[in-house]
């Protein structure tokens, strides 16, 4: 599992500038939201700020459960640069374990 | 005779057009009182007349939606309709109908209906056929397969009629696929030789009833239906307008809605096509509207917004601002200033504030590339001149051995009058 973290100044129709790219991973044989929150938070570790996320990847629960899972100010995407940098993360993760899963075969391969 | 009669029976038809609106909220969620106030807007705009609203606090009861006793509540006013706000499954359609013998409608199809009862150009038509095709192409999926299921072979099975229902329905939604591509295709080569003409594109796009057509009313001096009610528009109107020497292009579009089933989104590709390839987006929101209630519109907006691909500058305006004072009206800018940054307040009543909205349009615009071209001293050149001028924007003209003109234009309007290779880089 690969989660990856962009830090962004938005303003409501575009990313006016990336501050950064994170990635972390982590092997779990399930996914619970315990878990998703664990790698979320590991990800944004010292980065300050609101952090938005898609609702389908945490399960689609209300925004105050989530927020007070991870202990930290939450939001789903609502503006067009919201759902934008999380494109942007999507892009990444998904770049990032196939980055993770192609040297793992090759590994396996020699 | 046999006219009268008909006339009376829709006369009956469109007297008893009368509802009850039902809406259920589930036990964990702070109560809404806005989803009654859209629906009874929609209902409304359906032509029911409505005669009561229930609202019921309560999971979803997997037979009815909503408990036995509100629907006998609501048939007790002897409603020709009941219409639901949250979605029904089919199955809770047919239960409703065996057992109370009521004639339901949930939301969306509500949509439809006011849709197809407002689509008047063959493209709209053929985009809520598209879109109730495709809500009911699965329903009856469903219903073939749970037929089957006590089937047993060579007795009273389900026949090939019921099993072609399907195939047929599928077979014409990718008919009607065909034809609104050829349609898009229009568009896109509409909007193309508008753009070699020198036009810039504007959409005026937003939630429903935000008073887009108002707006375009006021802009162009022109008198599109305009209506206090959910979407009086569904079809696109486009007309001129000349803002601050730029000549522009103003697009009305139907209205934005929330929690809508994406396929409807899709059937509608046509329509949103206007507003994703335009150059710039006018949001319209209604600034009237109770603060939260803004907020919620104004992110389904830019839901819309996003899932129409939209990559041009937004501009956000908000309109009816001559409903408030001026103190009100700063707090909701105030209040709504993650979702529109620099918004724009607006009256298309009575014209406020659109002297800045021209300016804000021509500074959002994106400013036109300026060329030099050479034209020859002959009868055929100066003619080409004469069209410039009325395509594309000259600043200088210099009449030396040849005509040397400086223009600000679009390389693609210059194209098109054979001027690609008359430019001077």
């Amino acid at each position: 599992m690969v989660c990856a973290a962009v830090s962004a100044r938005i303003s409501p129709n575009f990313l006016e500038r990336i501050v950064s790219v994170r990635m972390t991973h982590k092997w779990a044989s399930s996914l619970d939201i315990n878990l998703i929150s664990d790698i979320i938070i590991e990800a944004c570790t010292g980065l300050t700020g609101i952090i938005v996320a898609e609702s389908g990847d945490l399960y689609n629960l209300e925004v105050w459960r989530v927020k007070s899972i991870m202990g930290r100010d939450f939001k789903y995407p609502q503006t067009i640069a919201e759902r934008t940098a999380v494109e942007l993360a999507h892009h990444i993760s998904l770049a990032g374990r196939r980055l993770i899963r192609d040297g793992r075969d090759s590994q396996e391969r020699e | 005779m046999d006219e009268i009669a008909k006339r009376e029976n829709n006369a009956m038809r469109s007297e008893d057009k009368s509802a009850v609106l039902l809406v259920r909220e589930s036990p964990g969620q702070p109560s809404d009182p806005y989803k009654m106030r859209e629906l009874c807007g929609l209902s409304h705009a359906a032509g029911y007349r409505v005669l009561a609203e229930i609202s019921q606090r309560r999971g979803r009861d997997h037979l009815f939606q909503m408990g036995r006793g509100k629907i006998e509540e609501a048939l007790s006013y002897c409603p020709s309709r009941l219409i639901f706000y949250n979605p029904l499954s089919p199955s809770q359609v047919y239960n409703i109908k065996s057992e109370f013998g009521a004639q339901v409608l949930d939301r969306f199809n509500l949509i439809l209906e006011i849709f197809s009862s407002r689509a008047s150009t063959r493209e709209a038509k053929m985009q809520v056929e598209l879109a109730r095709l495709s809500y009911d192409a699965p329903q009856v999926r469903n219903t073939l397969a749970l037929k089957k299921r006590g089937e047993q072979p060579g007795f009273r099975g389900a026949g090939a009629y019921e099993q072609a229902m399907y195939h047929d329905i599928r077979s014409r939604m990718a008919k009607i696929r065909a034809e609104l591509s050829t349609v898009e295709g229009m568009g896109q080569s509409r909007r193309l030789r508008r753009r070699e003409q020198g036009f810039d594109l504007v959409a005026l796009a937003g939630y429903t009833n935000a008073g887009k057509s108002t707006l375009l009313n006021y802009l162009t001096g022109s008198e599109v239906r305009t209506q206090d009610q959910p979407f009086t528009t569904l079809s696109p109107t486009t007309r001129a307008l000349e803002v601050l020497g730029r000549r522009v292009l103003l697009t009305d579009t139907v209205g934005f809605i929330d929690d809508l089933p994406h396929f409807l989104i899709k059937a509608f590709r046509s329509t949103l096509a206007e507003i994703s390839e335009a150059d710039l987006v006018l949001l319209v929101a209604d600034i009237s509207d109770p603060i939260e209630l803004l907020r919620r519109k104004l992110i389904a907006s830019h839901k819309a917004l996003w899932d129409c691909d939209v990559a041009s500058p937004i501009v956000t305006i908000l309109n009816k601002a001559d409903r408030l004072d001026e103190k009100e009206a700063a707090e909701r800018v105030e209040n709504v200033r993650d979702l529109a940054p620099h918004p724009v307040l607006a009256s298309a009543v009575t014209g406020r504030g659109l002297g800045l909205l021209e300016e804000c349009l021509s500074q959002r615009l994106q400013p036109l590339p300026e060329h030099e071209i050479r034209l020859p001293y002959t009868s055929q050149g100066l003619s080409q001149l004469s069209r410039l001028y009325q395509s594309a924007e000259l600043v200088k003209v210099r009449y030396e051995e040849e005509l040397i003109v400086r223009l600000r234009g679009r390389k693609e309007s210059l194209a098109r009058a054979g001027l690609d290779k008359a430019l001077l880089e």
